[in-house]
């Protein structure tokens, strides 16, 4: 296709990357988000910013990397104001359970409760990507996790940037931000711990 | 004596935060030395670490891993979603 083309008729082009990407964009953003209405919204999102900027879009890279690109800002987007605002009651159940979350793993002097000790994993991590069982653990793992600790776990992996930029764009401190993943990560390891390690 | 042992002690709450710290920005100097004395006598913390550092591993591959996977075929189909697309575009 020649540059001319996306600019005399970009409808005729969005509509046929449509009819090819929105399947796969969807699917993509499914999987993220784990809500059929925000992916929906996010794909109609990523199509309409792509309709309004096709002249940006210049032909030498494939449509379907560039929507994905464009899909995964809104998808970054999303986590941000969801790690941002999470809902009022969301914030208060927060603030009322972080004394009572740390006690569910540490004692009042900050030593492991007995039986949140960690053990040494047996198996080591080899090809465990490779077991689609583990995967399905990892995966129920994560969506255990509140909003704002899926949010942070999201962020942290989607757009493998330095720690100090993903705080920068959330406009927290970095303290704040490892802080969430820290709870992330005890509630994570737990989890494959007792659904796969043990075993 | 005491005052040297409260610069260096740590609470297993505390040191597991700064691995998690560590995964993310870099240590101060006091941290990292924090960090070490805490390790050498507890093994729990020293799993941890361990296991921190296996689940970072394995989450940032399983996210890239997908992302290819989702690319290259194995489709969620929404034909609801395509029309209404479609139909936005005039």
């Amino acid at each position: 296709m020649e540059a001319a083309e996306y600019q005399n008729d970009p409808a005729t082009v969005i509509k046929e990357w449509v009819d090819k990407y929105s399947d796969k964009l969807y699917s993509w953003c499914l999987y993220k988000t784990n809500s059929k209405e925000i992916a929906e919204d996010l794909v109609q999102d990523t199509f309409m910013a792509a309709f309004q900027a096709i002249n940006k879009f210049e032909g030498k890279s494939d449509p379907k990397t560039w929507l994905f690109s464009i899909l995964n800002n809104k998808i970054a987007d999303h986590f941000r104001k969801l790690y941002r605002n999470p809902t009022v009651k969301e914030s208060e159940v927060k603030q009322g359970t972080e004394a009572s979350f740390f006690e569910t793993y540490f004692d009042t002097r900050g030593s492991w409760q007995k039986e949140q000790r960690p053990n040494d994993w047996q198996q080591e991590d080899g090809h465990l990507l490779d077991n689609t069982i583990f995967v399905k653990v990892l995966q129920s793992c994560m969506s255990k996790l509140s909003p704002d600790c899926y949010s942070a776990v999201q962020l942290k992996y989607l757009e493998e940037k330095k720690g100090e930029i993903i705080c920068q764009e959330l406009q927290i401190t970095p303290t704040n931000f490892w802080q969430i993943l820290h709870r992330a990560r005890l509630q994570l390891r737990r989890c494959l711990e007792i659904n796969w390690f043990k075993k | 004596m005491k005052k040297v042992m409260q610069w260096i002690m740590l609470s297993c709450k505390k040191a597991t935060a700064l691995i998690e710290k560590k995964l993310l920005v870099k240590l101060s100097f006091r941290e990292k030395v924090q960090l070490k004395m805490h390790k050498s006598f507890c093994d729990a913390c020293t799993a941890y670490e361990k296991q921190s550092k296996l689940i970072d591993k394995l989450l940032s591959k399983h996210i890239h891993e997908d992302v290819d996977k989702i690319k290259n075929g194995k489709v969620v189909e929404n034909a609801e979603l395509k029309k209404r697309i479609l139909d936005k575009i005039k």
